[in-house]
């Protein structure tokens, strides 16, 4: 029973959201059974990337590979659980969680009617399952399907709730996100032509001997990938989707999106640059230089516009395009400090960043203010929600004992190694401007008189969310241990130097 | 010179699906109806598709069925072609998925143009 277990697991980890989101339609007059389940696939979801990080620390890194329907590797579809995937899929399942017991008992009331709810559940399982997906598969085509219906998933997301407005960001995202889909696809078609092969590792190999012969079309390979899931991950320039589709989004689905979705196509974006052309080519190309420009450009350009905003969740979404600067930066150090870094980074700001936008959106929705003036006095109303936006400002920001700032202390060891003191320069600004934008909310939410209406903290599902992701902000930068271990073993898995 | 547009004619599926797709990149981003926004990405999508099957294709190859007889024959390579049927598929959803945000949007705001949208936006949120 274990073993069979344990030989499944990649199967499982993925299906289980999947099969349980196709049900939750049939049951859209039975609200609180949806939810339950909903949270049940959650935990079962915890359970299962627990034991697979287990096992691949147990087995010092070596990956589970599954071969889908038992045809084996250059022809079926490949299932590789690494140490790589084990810490994306381990992030989207402690993300998971809260963000579905945020959503228990007050979705309605954001998304409209309650069939409606239920076929919000559906989208968010579907895109918990893509994602999954996404972290595990090692196949090209693959990755195009799977980021396909995480996108299609994530639009659906965006224009669940019924204003005007939702329907406007939605198409502007579903319009930007496809042009990302189809230089993804032309990407994948070139490596196609060019290599024969679809399997990530057999395509790599091939790419190795023979990208002398077709330099241009490498490049042009190279350029479809970064301009494609770019766009999806709204690195800098290619963000202008991003604040509109977070801000109008219901609270838990912006928190899954900007904490998980964003992150899965960063998390693509990771696999082919260094599993399909690898760190040698990616050198040759001076991809890495134009990452980590990529990055600082990012980091500048969206703290300063998170500054610009008055609106709570428009600033929290264009702090969104801050961080994912970190990220992207992190991938263009190329050795293993920085990337260990970026990849602590990207799981400490998706717990973060669930976090803020659950709190904001219910500050939102208790008292129905948007703008951050008007948020006067509600420290000591809604005493639970503002502790937590305060805990994870602080982490946003890398105060030390938070997971934030371990993220960033790896990533400043890896931009010193690469002796190129700009971005090391750009990291600690980058930091100094979080705090300026988010701690002017914690001021006035704190320190100034709170007008005489009556307003009270979520209900309890909403406040067990809060206090897990902030439990879980403070244990990831206490004892990092073995989280830390898996970074630095995917990092090296990455790097190839097992 | 010569050599290059020898080059260019002899794969000149390749060059096709280049020109469909600057087409449709351009209708996608310059033009401000969301009929034409929806139709410029499914060209852009027709020339990767376009891009795939003429990878899979040998010049004098036929259809990949073996019935005893032709073991011999020059076959062309089914995958792209199957893997864009995947891609179709996909294409259609987003284009469904499109079309019922188009409604939404026209009945809310009484327009298909993105730019009288973009101006009229908060107004009608606000009411």
């Amino acid at each position: 029973m274990r073993e069979m277990i344990t030989t499944n697991l990649p199967v499982f980890i993925i299906i289980a959201p999947l099969f349980v989101s196709f049900i939750l339609p049939t049951l859209s007059k039975r609200i609180k059974l949806v939810e339950n389940l909903v949270i049940s696939v959650e935990i079962l979801g915890i359970a299962l990337a627990v034991y697979l990080v287990s096992i691949i620390l147990a087995q010092r890194g070596m990956p589970l590979i599954y071969q889908m329907g038992g045809w084996s590797a250059p022809w079926g579809i490949e299932l590789k659980a690494g140490s790589l995937g084990a810490f994306f899929a381990l992030a989207i399942a402690i993300v998971g969680l809260p963000v579905a017991l945020f959503s228990k008992g007050n979705l309605s009331v954001e998304v409209g009617a309650e069939g409606r709810t239920a076929r919000y559940y559906t989208l968010y399982l579907l895109l918990i399952g893509a994602l999954t997906g996404m972290a595990l598969t090692n196949d090209l085509f693959n990755v195009y399907v799977l980021v396909e219906v995480a996108t299609l998933s994530c639009v659906g997301l965006v224009s669940s709730q019924k204003r005007p407005q939702a329907a406007k960001a939605a198409f502007r995202y579903l319009i930007l996100a496809t042009i990302g889909s189809a230089f993804v696809l032309g990407g994948i078609g070139f490596i196609y032509i060019i290599t024969g092969h679809l399997n990530m590792g057999f395509a790599s190999q091939k790419l190795s001997d023979i990208w002398q012969n077709n330099p241009r079309v490498v490049w042009t390979a190279f350029s479809f990938m970064l301009v494609g899931f770019g766009v999806k991950s709204a690195v800098f320039p290619l963000h202008i989707w991003l604040p509109d589709a977070h801000s109008v989004a219901p609270a838990p689905a912006s928190a899954v999106l900007s904490g998980l979705a964003v992150k899965g196509y960063l998390f693509c974006l990771l696999k082919v640059l260094y599993f399909v052309f690898g760190p040698s080519l990616m050198q040759v190309y001076s991809v890495h230089r134009i990452l980590v420009l990529a990055g600082m450009i990012a980091i500048v350009a969206g703290s300063i516009l998170a500054l610009a905003q008055s609106e709570l969740k428009r600033r929290l979404a264009f702090s969104t395009v801050a961080q994912v600067g970190y990220i992207i930066l992190g991938f263009g150090l190329v050795n293993t400090k920085g990337l260990a870094g970026s990849l602590f980074y990207l799981l400490s700001h998706a717990v973060i960043k669930s976090a803020l936008f659950l709190s904001a959106g219910a500050i939102v929705n208790v008292t129905g203010k948007k703008h951050i003036k008007d948020l006067a006095g509600i420290g000591k109303k809604m005493p639970v929600t503002m502790a937590a936006f305060t805990i994870s400002s602080l982490g946003l920001v890398g105060i030390p004992l938070l997971s934030g700032f371990i993220g960033k202390w790896n990533l400043l060891l890896g931009s010193l190694e690469t002796e190129n003191l700009l971005p090391v320069i750009v990291i600690i600004a980058g930091s100094v401007f979080c705090a300026a934008y988010l701690f002017p909310v914690i001021r006035i939410a704190y320190f100034e008189p709170a007008p005489d209406n009556d307003l009270k903290d979520p209900g309890l599902p909403q406040k067990i969310a809060l206090i897990l992701l902030s439990i879980m902000i403070i244990v990831l930068g206490t004892v990092p241990g073995s989280v830390l271990e898996l970074a630095n073993r995917a990092a090296a898995e990455l790097l190839a130097v097992l | 010179m010569r050599e290059l547009i020898d080059k260019l004619i002899v794969n000149y599926p390749y060059v096709a699906a280049l020109i469909i797709f600057v087409i449709g990149a351009m209708t996608v981003l310059t033009r401000s109806n969301v009929f034409k926004k929806l139709l410029g990405i499914n060209i852009m999508e027709s020339a990767i598709f376009i891009m795939f099957v003429a990878s899979g294709n040998i010049r004098g190859g036929s259809a990949p069925i073996l019935n005893g007889n032709n073991s011999e024959a020059l076959f062309i390579n089914p995958l792209p072609s199957a893997l864009m049927l995947t891609g179709i598929v996909v294409s259609v959803s987003v284009s469904a998925f499109a079309l019922a945000l188009i409604l939404r949007l026209y009945r809310s705001y009484g327009t298909t143009d993105l730019r009288r949208i973009a101006l009229m936006g908060n107004e009608v949120a606000d009411k």
